[in-house]
């Protein structure tokens, strides 16, 4: 290990830094405001789709070349119909110069002091060699390698009780694998004797054979040895739906009788009476078919599949379920765990959510990925409440937060896809047909699981047409996989697909040639047009720049040079490239400052009304001509009082009504902001808003700072490369009783429950608030999202997401199963919604009341404790985090209250939190810290599990040690922060720079050295840059901790347990919410 | 005369909310789409109010004091509504607002409908009073 751990002497510094002292202040928040709730509202039949937008509208066929010159277009030749020539008139005449400020936040900052009054001397530069030993630990502040230590209250309880894993998946899956094989089509499978199994004769998946690797000779002793384990809490898991109906059916109230006053308090009603009723009725409820059919449910149950008339078989049968172990463990009760007092255990961020428990065989395959995958979809709380008063008692916000069309990581495997448009719909729900249906008439028919109607298989259902052969039902990809994708045939068409279309709205104003904008995008845009999706060359391009003018360009063969002042015909693209490679010289010495954004896209609009498509603006300058123009409004004055989020509202309503044109011509757009000076994010970022695009900010881009070019052009190329889907709508249905209420993401909501893409980017999060209209009956509800859009290899296709989450009637229950990752993100879209349509106090105080009104239920129902002040908080293990990553949430870019955020960055951050997927929104709200001078040996090495990084430390400054090296980065940004009193050896080391005084603060590139710890950081920085979804490249910060006061407090506003401004630090923050817990004011 | 203006007027509003109530109806129901709905309804906002304002004026400047001042409620909201820009009915909010809108047009449905009655006995008394 690198030795640049503190040198004996300094001992004495060891202070947090002035201005983050713990004390608790006065509370901030005193008035209670109502949370918010979903509200019932009116029942409403759900109506079938239909065709979005008449047909007619659409009766040409594309032609394979677009922007071919036709009767809607401009001729060539003529100048577009709604610019006009404006370079004579008297302009605003804008401060055009740019200073590059240091940092993105601007000048409006008061200068703060650096170090406070009591901050000791700067010590000598310690004169320990570099090989000195290893850090010296000191007392209480010394970050450990091993993490955070457990506080005294926590060690005290006793330690979570990890829910047994599920044990590896192949067992179940086998033998329910070898009952459908046996029976492909009959539902209810002959008997089968638990010992006897065979070996595997088919596979049914690639994935799920890649599981299979051990034979299942090897696994049978394992399993007969689990068998004894599992069968008493088997045989309680198999009660459970019946339970539930039980339960509610005789007093659906009951839950709030005093639960416990042991120490456990997660659900005991829910095993005591199932313990208690377990010898007397040793298999009454076991009505459970291997297709997952429910327990008999008045009205649900069909005839057919009665199995009763075969008591032998099922009491075999539910011997054998017995002992598979699937559909996630069983519930354990989830201990509570006390936070006063114990620094929030960061390091458990990682996998904070509890498994969904589906009672068992609920999916007909038993596919271990019936269940779509957490990052496709999940919803708040991991059990659903079975009744709309249940709901509003535990005060659970109940949302869906999706991302559909994610993008893979490198080692997944693709979407599964059914390609042979077989594609079975409930005729009544529209619902398509997943693991979660039950077949019944001997496989003839299916039931929906969504409005329980009898279905009829299709015939070609078990046929492959290219084969000509009865193939095995069981294996269709869409009975097996929670996330699948249908090739749509025309039916689902209103148009043939479309071709992918770009228009590139390039700024050529003064400021955009000044600041290098134009000729990064330009070198860019040649470099990435190889990677343009382009499966069929089918793609058009087109290019308009804009100043006070539009300019449109003709690519035509037989001119040499692109011509400008005519309308785009991208055939060729070597005239594409020959035009990219001239603009930055064509507008060189423009000294033009006007931009009239508004017109460029109209004439971009009518250019690709026809077909669709995507606009891409790059904006430097604020649109100030023609329709469209934007004043700068912002005022300082403004920021941090209530009247700010006025600024936050689009200042003109043209960008929304241009983007709902936008969106019924199925174009998108796309923005890349590059601020020098305001440039009103807020108001541009309208059109993707409504479009399905994505908002991209530079503030205080310069290219000549490799830094800014290389971020810029990377997230550019990504952007264009980015396999869209186009002329989108996704549309959820989810179980009978349940109702899409509210949604929020970027899209138009075309109808109730429609939601209109023009293009779905790959990793856009989209939450959709649900309500309970009728009494859940069933012990599971589904939830299916299905994404119909055109790929850009030009297939229709529809992405189907079915998630399935059991019905629970106990508030314990719902508790245990909250998912806090999805909760946060809830509360991020609600909180910025509340921020845009009242004002950001608001915004903070609905995301802290929602916070005590979990608590505050969980205290008097799951607990049971009375009312009044008690000395700690307690909160469901699973929730441990949730305070911190609320706390990180009202001190965010996006709602913090502070008068120093310019308008333009609490917009981006806005709209950041609003479609940031999970697992960008985490560590976008609660950066990852770890420190360099003090890692552990393996950090920052490749092992086989990847790059290990070193342990995350809590985010506060009483982990930052002056001669310290730290690295914290949030997905947007990395800071490398060093101390004033840093080892010389490794500013040699790392930076190549002979000691603190040589480096210079801002944005950095780190140099590529021949030294251990800067391969370990130059790994790690490229790591956190690539690891993640998404098109950001994070930027590189040097901070010094005596360097430019902006940047060192735009690092420590990240260290959110600490107080910064105004807001309480961490333990405040649950001192507050324990004495507003306490006084029952939720 | 003014009275039989004035029933005249409020049949016309009274049919202009049943076309609006109808047309929410429909949106939820999907048979419009919400672009379609705000450009249609739009263009009879401001007639609507306009009416609405006009007919208040033809009160105020006959001495119906009554009439006017129940209608001067309504009138006064209106203008709030015009000034604070909220008047017009916005496609991309149109779904989280719709219940809002609703309630609106019930209220001034029933509103034009008490109004038509009353102006229907004004316009009674009034023909009453011009024979004897």
């Amino acid at each position: 290990m690198n030795g640049y751990g503190r040198p004996p002497f300094q001992q004495q510094q060891q202070q947090p830094f002035p201005g983050f002292r713990p004390g608790y202040q006065q509370p901030m928040h005193q008035q209670q405001q109502p949370g918010y709730r979903p509200s019932p509202t009116m029942m409403h039949q759900q109506p079938l789709p239909r065709p979005a937008f008449s047909p007619a509208q659409r009766p040409q066929q594309l032609p394979p070349q677009a922007f071919a010159p036709r009767p809607g277009m401009v001729p060539p030749g003529a100048r577009p119909p709604a610019p006009q020539p404006i370079n004579g008139t008297p302009f605003q005449q804008q401060p055009q110069q740019q200073r590059p400020p240091q940092s993105p936040m601007t000048n409006t900052m008061p200068p703060r002091p650096l170090a406070g009054p009591g901050q000791p001397p700067s010590p000598m530069r310690p004169p320990m060699g570099y090989q000195q030993a290893g850090p010296l630990p000191t007392p209480g502040m010394a970050p450990s390698p091993q993490g955070i230590q457990p506080s005294p209250q926590a060690a005290g309880l006793p330690p979570m009780q990890q829910p047994p894993q599920p044990s590896p998946m192949q067992q179940p899956q086998q033998q329910q694998q070898q009952q459908q094989q046996q029976n492909p089509v009959q539902p209810q499978p002959g008997l089968q004797q638990p010992g006897q199994q065979q070996p595997l004769v088919q596979q049914q998946t690639p994935i799920a054979s890649a599981n299979q690797a051990t034979t299942p000779e090897q696994q049978q002793p394992d399993q007969q040895q689990q068998q004894g384990d599992q069968a008493h809490q088997q045989r309680r898991k198999r009660m459970y739906p019946k339970q539930v109906f039980m339960e509610d059916t005789n007093a659906s109230g009951n839950f709030a009788a005093p639960v416990s006053a042991a120490a456990t308090p997660a659900y005991p009603q829910m095993q005591q009476p199932q313990q208690l009723q377990q010898p007397q009725q040793p298999q009454q409820p076991q009505f459970m078919s291997p297709m997952g059919a429910a327990p008999t449910y008045p009205g649900s149950q069909q005839p057919a599949q009665q199995p009763a008339a075969h008591p032998q078989a099922i009491q075999s049968m539910t011997n054998q379920m017995g002992q598979m172990n699937l559909g996630g463990a069983p519930a354990q009760p989830m201990p509570s765990v006390s936070l006063m007092g114990a620094p929030p255990p960061v390091n458990e961020l990682v996998n904070l959510c509890p498994p969904i428990r589906l009672p068992q065989n609920v999916s007909i395959t038993n596919s271990p990925f019936a269940n779509c995958d957490e990052s496709y979809k999940c919803c708040t709380v991991n059990a659903i409440p079975n009744t709309e008063a249940l709901l509003k008692k535990s005060r659970l916000p109940f949302a869906l937060v999706l991302a559909p069309y994610r993008s893979l990581d490198d080692n997944e495997e693709p979407v599964p896809v059914v390609s042979d448009s077989v594609i079975s719909r409930c005729r009544r729900c529209r619902t398509y047909i997943n693991p979660f249906v039950t077949f019944v008439e001997g496989g003839q028919r299916w039931k929906c699981n969504m409005c329980f109607l009898l279905n009829d298989v299709p015939a070609a259902f078990d046929y492959d047409a290219h084969s000509q052969k009865q193939t095995d039902r069981w294996k269709r990809p869409e009975l097996n996989y929670g996330t699948v994708e249908f090739v749509a045939p025309t039916e689902y068409m209103v148009r043939p697909p479309q071709a992918p279309a770009f228009v590139f709205v390039l700024d050529v104003s003064y400021s955009a040639v000044q600041s290098g904008m134009l000729a990064t995008a330009a070198r860019t845009l040649l470099d990435t047009l190889e990677r343009i999706p382009n499966d069929e060359n089918r793609t058009s391009i087109g290019i308009i720049t804009v100043d006070s003018a539009l300019h449109f360009y003709n690519f035509d063969d037989s001119l040499e040079d692109p011509q400008m002042l005519v309308v785009a015909d991208v055939e060729d693209i070597d005239a594409v490239k020959v035009l990219l490679e001239k603009l930055p010289d064509m507008f060189r010495d423009t000294t033009n400052v006007n931009n009239a954004l508004g017109p460029a896209l109209q004439a971009a609009h009518k250019m690709l009304a026809p077909y669709g498509g995507k606009i891409i603006c790059l904006q430097s300058t604020l649109p100030n001509i023609g329709t469209g123009a934007l004043k700068s409004r912002e005022d300082v004055k403004l920021l941090g009082t209530p009247k700010e989020s006025t600024l936050l509202n689009p200042a003109s309503p043209f960008y929304k009504s241009f983007a709902v044109d936008c969106s019924r011509s199925q174009i998108a757009c796309d923005m890349l902001i590059f601020g020098g000076q305001y440039a009103d994010v807020a108001t541009l970022s309208c059109l993707p808003h409504y479009t399905g695009g994505q908002t991209y900010y530079y503030p205080g881009f310069n290219a000549s700072r490799t830094e800014d070019a290389l971020k810029f052009a990377h997230e550019f190329s990504e952007l264009l490369s980015e396999q869209i889907g186009l002329e989108a709508v996704i549309r959820i249905r989810a179980s009978r009783g349940l109702r899409m209420n509210a949604f929020h993401g970027n899209f138009f909501i075309r109808s109730t429950d429609l939601l209109a893409l023009p293009n779905v980017p790959r990793d856009q999060n989209y939450c959709v608030e649900v309500v309970i209209e009728d009494d859940l009956k069933t012990p599971t509800v589904c939830f299916q999202t299905a994404l119909l859009h055109t790929s850009c290899t030009g297939e229709r296709r529809i992405r189907v997401v079915t998630l399935c989450l059991p019905v629970s009637n106990s508030i314990p229950e719902l508790y245990a199963n909250i998912n806090p990752k999805a909760m946060i993100s809830y509360l991020a879209n609600k909180a910025v919604e509340r921020a845009l349509s009242s004002k950001l106090d608001d915004a903070r105080d609905a995301v802290v009341n929602k916070l005590v009104d979990l608590l505050g239920v969980y205290k008097a129902h799951v607990l049971g404790s009375a009312q009044g002040s008690t000395p700690q908080l307690t909160i469901p293990e699973n929730l441990k985090l949730l305070p911190l990553l609320a706390l990180a949430l009202i001190k965010h870019d996006g709602l913090r209250q502070s008068s120093q955020i310019p308008t333009d960055m609490r917009a981006n951050a806005m709209n950041l939190l609003r479609t940031m997927p999970l697992q960008l929104l985490i560590p976008y709200l609660h950066a990852n810290f770890y420190s360099l001078h003090n890692m552990p040996p393996e950090a920052g090495e490749l092992t086989e599990q990847g790059l290990v990084f070193p342990p995350v430390l809590n985010l506060t400054a009483e982990r930052i040690e002056a001669h310290g090296c730290y690295l914290l980065e949030n997905g947007q940004h990395i800071y490398l922060w060093v101390g004033r009193g840093v080892v010389p050896q490794l500013c040699m080391d790392l930076f190549d720079a002979a000691n603190y005084e040589a480096l210079r603060g801002g944005k950095y590139t780190l140099p590529v050295l021949d030294t251990p710890l800067n391969r370990k950081v130059n790994l790690l920085i490229g790591k956190i840059r690539e690891m993640r979804r998404g098109d950001y490249y994070p930027t590189l910060y040097l901070v010094k901790e005596d360097g430019d006061p902006y940047l060192k407090i735009w690092f420590l506003s990240h260290l959110i347990e600490d107080r910064t401004e105004n807001v309480m630090s961490y333990q405040q923050f649950l001192q507050f919410i324990k004495d507003r817990v306490g006084s029952g004011s939720f | 005369m003014l009275f039989l203006f004035a029933v005249i007027m409020a049949a016309l509003l009274l049919f202009l909310m049943v076309f609006f109530v109808i047309m929410f109806s429909d949106l939820e129901c999907d048979y419009i789409n919400p672009i379609d709905l705000c450009n249609k309804l739009n263009q009879f906002v401001l007639p609507e109010m306009g009416a609405h304002a006009f007919l208040f004026f033809m009160f105020l400047i006959n001495g119906s004091w009554l009439a006017m001042i129940l209608n001067l409620p309504l009138v006064v909201y209106n203008i709030q509504k015009v000034t604070a820009n909220r008047h017009m009915y916005d496609a991309t909010e149109i779904f989280r607002t719709l219940s809002q809108h609703k309630k609106e047009c019930f209220f001034k449905l029933g509103f034009y409908l008490v109004m038509f009655f009353y102006f229907l006995y004004r316009m009674i008394v009034a023909l009453i009073a011009a024979d004897s």
